[in-house]
């Protein structure tokens, strides 16, 4: 029991906070905005206790582990709630005064679950955990109810049943991957399951359980839900599901991949590649022809998530060290252009890329933040997701993988092109409103912390680097 | 003091950049005078690295050395060659008179500086990296700015569609700002590419797993490789030199781009592509770089002519320039091409002198379009009576640009001739000097249309000198380019110890080339 307490320390402590909120919200009502900052203050506690305490160790059957690999992500999850969460504390109490702690709490829930997920090493658990983290997100989704534009005002809610459609049936192929699975191996533990000999069916079972995964990560061709939710859904929760379930989708395809089945790389490799390579090409030329900010941020991401799996395809220490990477600075970079997008759009009526003409003359902070972000996403030197994009395409040249190595440098140009779209509405057209763009003080925060992250990274990769490093080292050796 | 004189040549406009970070928007005149100063404080660092420079020991001199990513074998390692030296100086002087050139711009101007600065940078650093790494990095800073300097501060020219393309122009607005900055910036990106890949195929077949460029010297990557690579790596920086026909972004971009900015793209930015090419491709892969040569130097003699005639056919005084660049570039390529000392010579020196040339060039015509608000040539004519300076600069522009002897422009080209004539394929020569014919008859027929003949009577009547902060760049650079085209040994002399040693120092390279 004791060992349960200390190994999921973190993930209680989040479970703990989620609830507080919750019932203090019941029981104190009308503290709207209270309870936003009482969330990023007490998760940045646990995120502070995370570097204190020692909780390393696993379960005795290794049903779960804890070790330098889990607690990178867990917190890189930390920080992109903190971050969601200082994002959304305006636009809450604008849009909805009085279920504001309703959606911090559900956004713990689902963090919860997500923190979870790294270190289990079951299949009955890694189901669990996966559903926790992504039921929660259904409901942010559609958070907005009928506050949609005006010609289309049940946006949100079409996003959220979007959202939830695709996520369900992903967790179907999930389940019904993990029956064939679980039924020929006789086992759920993960290692135990992929050590044994490999029938057609069971290669069924995993590419099923893979394709699950790829639908939570939008990797093509189970991408088609992300344009549509990232446009319909409240942009401040985009910004956390733009990252964070991503990153935990990441994590469970790392976790059941190469820690589980490592030894069947022959019949993943070939889908993963493909993964890609698909999703590099798809998402670079869709994003080409985008006009709402939005769904080409959501293509770009497709591509990105194209990028890192070239990293997961080489199936090295290496290549989970510099995924982790990736990862890491993806959470800053994206979030960090959600919220920016977010505080520059709502004001000026949209998200079409015209709506953002003179941003940088009306609001010159925000214009610059945005153009750093969008650089790292386009993997320009100096910001952080030029070493990120660097990293993995190393990963990939190391193991073999060339063609996927050349075609991602080659549409990284392309990816330049649409990131550059959107700095030249933002830069060289003066727009017709010329009013300041007003952003609270929480928004602004969060935007410096990941503009500070973006930027840092960029100059002094070392540091994270190590740690990713390390990460990868403790998820090779095993518990 | 010498110990960080390069970092403070690199790091002092980056710094000046972050200083107008905190400028008040409304201080203009501040905002000037700190780019003056970062800019003024490089040119001196540059000034001490060459004084400090000892040219009877040649090699790399002034080391520093930071690991940046010690786990891959990434250094912040600065050095300065015989090479770098008078390309820092070049930098030097063209960013300091880029600032007074840009001091009347009016719009967004504090934004403007902390771009322009943040790019030079990056220059500098190339010319003084010893890490292939690093120097992969401060290429893309040299490179990225100028899409919003274009996009922003540029001036778009009316190309009337015409042609089996016309359709395709006017979709995608060719002779916009916003179409030279974004053709610009993606066809050096897509260079870029290719030289990432070249780099991470280097790093991984060297065995070394370093990017450092000395200790990649002294590995002898296999024929395979390095003819894999070597293409890689000139058409990647060869696109930043214009190499025919990866030039086109250079007219449009250099028409467009404000004036500083011209200066320093077509000024300093091609040179970096020039400088790879040799520093990288050809001493790094020797062998390559003599099966390549022959290619190489006669698509070098295409730009040359091709360049020249393209410039005779415009009618917009800043396409003549800007063309005139890319055959300029050109006679560098071929220098390069010729491997050997001579030829290298001339190549490096043609860098500075064009350098120069093309620095005063786009300043004089950034004068003339502020006042005469065209530039179109046919609309201008009899300037000299209204601007007499302008207009002797001017012509001092042309004559070295044409090569005449006593100008700087004289001891590159010459070089370069000599060095084609002297080597393997000795009718490069012919198209060479070709090309230096027709750009006589092409810069002196610009400089007539524009200033003599004439007073212009109507809106041109009254057009007027330059003034204050204008003096500045036609009088330095003007000075520099009768100054080293009289005493060339000035520069020689460090690049001849060091092309001698990349050449001497190679002994493959000696074996491939011996007769």
């Amino acid at each position: 029991m004791s060992d349960w307490l200390s190994l999921l320390g973190l993930d209680l402590a989040v479970a703990g906070v989620a609830a507080l909120v919750l019932l203090g919200d019941a029981l104190v009502p009308g503290h709207g905005r209270f309870w936003g900052w009482l969330t990023a203050a007490l998760l940045s506690l646990v995120l502070a206790a995370s570097f204190l305490v020692d909780l390393r160790g696993a379960t005795p059957h290794g049903a779960y582990v804890s070790d330098a690999f889990v607690l990178f992500l867990k917190r890189v999850f930390l920080a992109a709630g903190i971050l969601s969460v200082l994002g959304a504390i305006d636009w809450l109490e604008e849009q909805a005064p009085r279920r504001q702690a309703e959606y911090h709490a559900l956004l713990l829930f689902s963090l919860t679950g997500m923190m979870i997920l790294p270190g289990v090493r079951d299949w009955a658990l890694l189901v669990l955990s996966f559903e926790l983290m992504s039921i929660p997100l259904y409901v942010l989704a559609a958070w907005a109810k009928t506050d949609g534009p005006e010609d289309r005002p049940k946006l949100a809610a079409e996003a959220g049943l979007k959202l939830f459609v695709t996520g369900a049936s992903s967790s179907a192929l999930t389940v019904f991957g993990l029956a064939l699975i679980v039924g020929l191996t006789g086992t759920t533990h993960l290692q135990v399951a992929g050590a044994g000999p490999m029938p057609p069916l069971l290669a069924v079972g995993l590419l099923l359980v893979v394709a699950g995964f790829g639908f939570k990560v939008g990797a093509v061709p189970f991408h088609f839900w992300v344009p549509d939710t990232y446009q319909g859904a409240p942009t401040p929760f985009v910004a956390f599901l733009s990252v964070a379930p991503k990153a935990g989708g990441l994590a469970a395809l790392v976790v059941v991949l190469l820690s589980g089945w490592g030894a069947q790389l022959a019949v993943w490799r070939p889908a993963l590649v493909l993964l890609s390579v698909a999703s590099m090409l798809v998402g670079n030329f869709f994003a080409l022809g985008q006009s709402d900010v939005r769904r080409l941020l959501g293509f770009s991401g497709i591509a990105q998530i194209g990028y890192v799996l070239v990293a997961l395809s080489a199936a090295t220490q290496f290549g989970v060290a510099m995924a982790l990477f990736f990862i890491a600075t993806y959470v800053f970079t994206n979030l960090g252009a959600f919220l920016v997008v977010h505080a520059a759009a709502e004001r000026s009526g949209g998200h079409d890329l015209p709506r953002l003409a003179g941003l940088s003359r009306r609001a010159p902070f925000l214009g610059a933040a945005l153009l750093v972000f969008l650089l790292s996403l386009a993997g320009i030197p100096f910001v952080a997701g030029f070493w990120a994009k660097l990293f993995v395409f190393l990963a990939g040249y190391r193991a073999g993988l060339v063609a996927p190595v050349v075609l991602g440098v080659a549409l990284a140009v392309v990816g330049l092109f649409y990131y550059l779209g959107v700095a030249r509405s933002t830069f060289m057209h003066d727009g017709s409103s010329s009013a300041p763009v007003p952003a609270g003080f929480p928004l602004r925060l969060a935007i410096v912390a990941c503009l500070l992250a973006v930027v840092g990274l960029g100059l002094w990769p070392g540091p994270l680097l190590d740690e990713a490093n390390r990460a990868a080292q403790a998820f090779a050796s095993g518990p | 003091m010498t110990g960080h004189l390069l970092s403070l040549v690199v790091a002092a406009p980056a710094v000046a950049a972050a200083v107008l970070l905190l400028v008040p928007r409304s201080a203009r005149r501040t905002t000037r005078w700190v780019a003056l100063a970062g800019a003024a404080v490089s040119l001196a660092g540059a000034v001490a690295a060459a004084a400090s420079w000892d040219k009877q020991r040649g090699g790399f001199q002034l080391l520093e050395d930071l690991p940046l990513v010690p786990a891959l074998g990434i250094h912040l390692k600065l050095a300065a060659d015989g090479w770098s030296v008078p390309l820092l100086l070049l930098t030097g002087l063209i960013i300091v008179t880029g600032v007074l050139a840009s001091w009347t711009v009016e719009r967004r101007d504090r934004e403007f500086f902390i771009l322009l600065l943040v790019l030079v940078s990056g220059v500098f650093g190339v010319f003084v990296s010893q890490d292939l790494f690093v120097f992969f990095l401060f290429y893309e800073i040299a490179v990225l700015p100028m899409y919003l300097l274009i996009g922003i501060w540029g001036s778009s020219h009316e190309i009337p569609p015409a042609g089996p393309f016309g359709f395709a122009w006017r979709r995608f607005s060719v002779g916009s700002r916003e179409y030279a900055a974004m053709k610009l910036t993606l066809m050096l990106l897509i260079g870029s590419a290719a030289i990432l890949v070249a780099m991470l195929i280097l790093w991984s077949r060297s065995g070394a797993r370093t990017f450092d460029l000395q200790a990649l010297e002294r590995v002898r990557f296999s024929p395979a490789t390095q003819n894999l690579v070597f293409p890689l790596v000139w058409l990647g920086f060869g696109t930043l030199a214009g190499v025919f026909p990866f030039h086109t972004w250079s007219p449009d971009g250099h028409a467009s781009a404000p004036t500083a900015v011209s200066m320093l793209h077509a000024g300093v930015l091609m040179k970096l592509g020039a400088f790879g090419v040799m520093r990288v491709g050809m001493v790094l892969l020797p062998e390559a770089a003599a099966t390549w040569a022959p290619l190489v130097g006669t698509v070098a003699v295409v730009n040359v002519l091709y360049g020249a005639l393209c410039a005779s056919a415009q009618t917009d005084l800043k396409y003549v320039i800007a063309y005139s660049s890319v055959s300029h570039m050109g006679v560098v390529m071929l220098g390069a091409a010729t491997l050997n000392p001579i030829g290298w010579n001339g190549a490096v020196y043609q860098m500075f002198a064009h350098g120069i040339m093309t620095g005063l060039f786009f300043a004089l015509v950034g004068l003339v379009y502020e006042r005469a608000h065209t530039r179109t040539i046919a609309r201008m004519g009899g300037f000299a009576h209204s601007m007499p300076a302008v207009a002797a600069f001017f012509t001092l522009a042309s004559l070295s640009s044409l090569g005449l002897p006593g100008t700087a422009g004289f001891v590159g080209e010459f070089l370069v001739f000599l060095g084609a004539a002297t080597g393997s394929v000795s009718w490069w020569t012919v198209p060479g000097v070709l090309g230096a014919f027709v750009t006589a008859v092409y810069v002196l027929r610009a400089a007539k249309a524009i200033f003599w003949g004439p007073a212009p009577v109507g809106e041109f009547a009254h057009l007027g000198d330059a003034r204050r902060a204008e003096w500045g760049a036609p009088i330095v650079l003007g000075a520099a380019l009768v100054l080293f085209g009289f005493w060339p040994r000035l520069l020689l002399d460090f690049i001849d110890v060091t092309s001698a040693g990349l050449l001497g120092r190679l002994p493959m390279l000696a074996e491939v080339l011996r007769p």
